[in-house]
């Protein structure tokens, strides 16, 4: 019916907040700003709903990023910010022993009009994950990664 | 042309009286029975999606996925021909779960969830797959759009089919309100609640209402006197026989949540109640005298400070029940360090709101004085205490300085200086300020005022505050330095009579009301509302409502306007005797829990689980849905993962990136 895309480009996951970053997310669409296909955002009323074994699972089946968009100190779940930084600070350690980049696990803040901060962290995260992917296409080609 | 709209109406609001009558109970009995049976529609949104989104590809996909019994494309789906689609669905093909990929789920999620619950579905049984503000409008590769649009879809299928029915959390209301703070925010907020005919507490720590207000002189924008705003606030709160009023009292704690809520009260000597009666004629607040102890007219209320107590007044306890709480509890004024500005040191150095008193007193037609000493020009210095500046100002006692603007003090100030020239036109006014931020109706007009009558602009950067030092053998007693934006940063120094400092508005101690209640604060100290714009006087702990300057600095004007939306949220919340709340809560499962507790230690908010006995002698978590607030913390922490979200189940979520990482990893597929 129409070309299929050539390649899969690295899937990055945003978990993003129903009263913040989710509506960021879709004032980036009523602005028809353009920003990486590869980017699949899940609504969630709060990132701290998720347990560690969430975000190793994601990585371990396929996702290459993920950023938690927060409303950060702004918050509308009285402690549950505080909680998920806990959370997300261990998550990164456990990354780094599982032998995986802990920039690609990103925790932010973004406001309902912050459309400017959401497209800067996925086209940051965007170009980690595609360094990444390349770098790791270059060493099973048997190259030098660095 | 009407008509082909209509028809579809008309027949739609007949299947739905037949549908009330008729199908509404068996169907959703059966959507709790059957295995899901999902009905998946994908909206053209005239082309503002199709354009981009190869959308009948995308329905095609959405066919072959588990559980999806049909997958329809049309137009418009939120049209009535749209709309009667997903109804003849689910009334022919049986579906019970909904999966429509449009725009946003803000646009028309009340929508679509209207067609299954006229149609007999549960309305919890509808998921959005957003197809247009994150895909189509912000991808323009045919093929990566319609790849994206697929996964998303596959993703909403995944979490419909394992929605659940649910119900609003109902919880009976107490139609009564308390609302703590008698300013003129509070008495806006109390006015119009009673006038809905709800009962209200009105609760003033101090002797008299007003507030702050009840110290102003007259009213910018327009300049109407104070005195008359808050008389008139004032005689209706005190006349309507719905309002109980208590001065000199404070909040000891509150217990309970929303539609139950109790406040313990302590009532000081020398406050006074003035009891509701159903018999307006009865009301003791006709007499005179009573009024002017709840209400002085003009003036401070520590005037009653120095009084002595009366042989029978006596500090006392008071509960009173009530469905909802507005918190109107108001701000405090900046207070200096010693020094900032020479305040405290120099007596000619004042507050904004010393010098509308010190103003208010001066005769006119003569020569204003100060301390004795002729005043024959006054400066006033914008931002003390507001945008303050890293590494320039001081932390106050709370550790923080205070970066947010005041926002009203730029016109106040221009107001005052104003009324110093008109009063006085041979007094010199000089204005120290870092922007002029005149931001509402009739405020600006001030700052034109202000240019006209010659007062004196000179502009500051706020990492260079002006200098104020003593004018020994000065003509006048106070020097003012600064570098003056408007010369290009010449140095320019002048003379004062007095200086005046705009003191900003910071956060006040909102004690017992915010810490039995773990009430969220911003950054700045302030309440914190759920969302600026979509929640914008509501606090996150359900019930409690936001009116006036507790939430952030504000005029008269805005305090009211809030006051009278919280008023309004508050009566919607119990108008009807009963509270629906959002059933997206913490559930627990019984048979998987094993009496770990860690929900209980990780929930941030106080008894919204607990741990109960059981008969068998074991002690499982159960959540009180009330005061639970849906954040999910339990969850993450559950060895057993028996504690869920109603509505955002884990297993949900992982079905949902199960579902995209697989659509994703089909190159091919479309």
């Amino acid at each position: 019916m129409h070309p299929a895309p050539e390649q899969t480009e690295p899937p990055i996951l945003v978990l993003a907040t129903s009263s913040c970053a989710y509506i960021a997310a879709d004032a980036v669409g009523q602005a028809h700003l353009e920003h990486p296909a590869n980017t699949y955002v899940m609504r969630v009323p709060a990132p701290v709903v998720f347990p560690d074994s969430f975000y190793y699972d994601c990585f371990e089946k396929g996702f290459a990023g993920i950023i938690v968009m927060s409303c950060g100190h702004e918050c509308p779940y009285p402690g549950a910010f505080e909680r998920l930084t806990k959370r997300i600070d261990r998550v990164k350690m456990g990354l780094k022993e599982r032998g995986l980049d802990p920039a690609r696990l990103r925790l932010t803040a973004v406001c309902t009009v912050c459309t400017k901060a959401y497209l800067k962290e996925i086209n940051a995260m965007d170009a980690l994950v595609r360094a990444a992917a390349s770098a790791a296409a270059v060493t099973a080609d048997g190259g030098d990664a660095t | 042309m009407a008509e082909p709209t209509h028809e579809p109406q008309a027949k739609a609001d007949e299947a739905q009286a037949e549908a009330d009558e008729t199908q509404a109970k068996p169907n959703e009995a059966q959507a709790e029975a059957d295995e899901p049976r999902v009905g998946v529609y994908v909206c053209y949104c005239g082309g503002n999606i199709s354009d981009v989104v190869d959308v009948e590809a995308v329905a095609a996909e959405a066919a072959k996925l588990p559980g999806v019994v049909t997958a329809k494309t049309n137009m418009f789906m939120c049209s009535d021909p749209g709309q009667q689609v997903i109804a003849d669905d689910i009334a022919e093909l049986g579906v019970n779960r909904v999966v429509v990929a449009s725009c946003a789920p803000s646009l028309h999620q009340t929508t679509f969830q209207g067609v299954l619950e006229r149609s007999g579905l549960n309305p919890y049984l509808y998921e959005n797959a957003n197809i247009r503000e994150q895909v189509s409008w912000t991808h323009h590769d045919r093929a990566e759009a319609t790849k994206k649009a697929s996964a998303l879809v596959s993703a909403a299928v995944a979490k419909a089919s394992r929605l659940e029915p649910l119900e609003p959390v109902e919880i009976p209301a107490a139609p009564a309100v308390a609302v703590v703070g008698g300013g003129v925010a509070g008495l806006r907020a109390a006015t119009d609640l009673a006038k809905a005919g709800l009962a209200v507490t009105l609760i003033e720590k101090e002797l008299t209402l007003g507030g702050t207000v009840a110290r102003l002189d007259n009213l910018f924008p327009y300049s109407e006197p104070a005195e008359d705003v808050l008389c008139r606030l004032c005689e209706e709160a005190l006349a309507d026989p719905r309002i109980t009023v208590h001065t000199g009292t404070v909040v000891e704690s509150v217990e309970g949540y929303v539609g139950a809520f109790t406040l313990h009260l302590e009532q000081q000597a020398r406050g006074r109640t003035v009891e509701a009666t159903p018999d307006a004629d009865s009301r003791e607040i006709t007499s005179l005298d009573w009024r002017c102890e709840a209400f002085r007219g003009y003036g401070p209320g520590e005037a009653f400070a120095d009084e002595p107590v009366a042989a029978d007044d006596a500090a006392r306890a008071l509960s009173v029940p009530v469905g909802a709480i507005v918190a109107a509890t108001g701000f405090d004024l900046y207070v200096p360090p010693e020094g900032e500005y020479g305040y405290g040191r120099l007596p000619q150095v004042i507050t904004l709101l010393d010098f509308i008193e010190w103003l208010s007193k001066q005769p006119e037609g003569s020569v204003p004085t100060f301390n004795g000493q002729p005043v024959r020009a006054v400066g006033f210095i914008h931002c003390v205490g507001s945008r303050q500046v890293e590494g320039v100002h001081e932390p106050g006692p709370n550790g923080r300085i205070n970066e947010h603007c005041s926002r009203v003090c730029c016109t106040a100030t221009l107001h005052c200086a104003c009324d110093l020239r008109d009063k006085f036109p041979d007094v010199v006014a000089y204005e120290f300020y870092q922007d002029i931020r005149a931001y509402g109706r009739g405020h600006e007009e001030h700052y034109d005022r202000a240019s006209l009558a010659n007062v004196i602009f000179l502009q500051y950067d706020g990492a260079q505050p002006p200098k104020v030092v003593a004018g020994e053998g000065d003509d006048h007693p106070v020097l003012v330095s600064c570098l003056d934006g408007l010369t290009w940063g010449e140095e320019v120094e002048v003379g004062v009579d007095l200086l005046v400092l705009a003191v900003g508005m910071v956060a006040a101690d909102v004690g017992n009301l915010a810490t039995s209640l773990k009430l969220p604060v911003s950054a700045d100290g302030f309440l914190q509302e759920v969302h600026p714009k979509l929640r914008p006087v509501e606090q996150a702990v359900n019930g409690v409502l936001l009116a006036g300057t507790c939430q952030a600095p504000k005029d008269v004007t805005e305090s009211c306007a809030s006051a009278s939306a919280a008023a309004a949220k508050a009566y919607g919340l119990l108008a009807s005797g009963e509270v629906k709340l959002d059933p997206y809560v913490a559930h627990v499962d019984p048979e998987l829990c094993e009496g770990h507790a860690a929900c209980v230690e990780e929930c941030p908010v106080d008894r919204a689980i607990a741990m109960e006995d059981y008969p068998d002698g074991s002690r499982k978590a159960m959540v009180n849905p009330a005061i639970c607030t849906g954040c999910g913390a339990c969850v993450a922490v559950c060895p057993t993962q028996a504690i869920d979200l109603s509505g955002w189940t884990l297993e949900a979520y992982e079905a949902m990136v199960d579902a995209l990482l697989l659509s994703h990893s089909e190159v091919s597929a479309l």
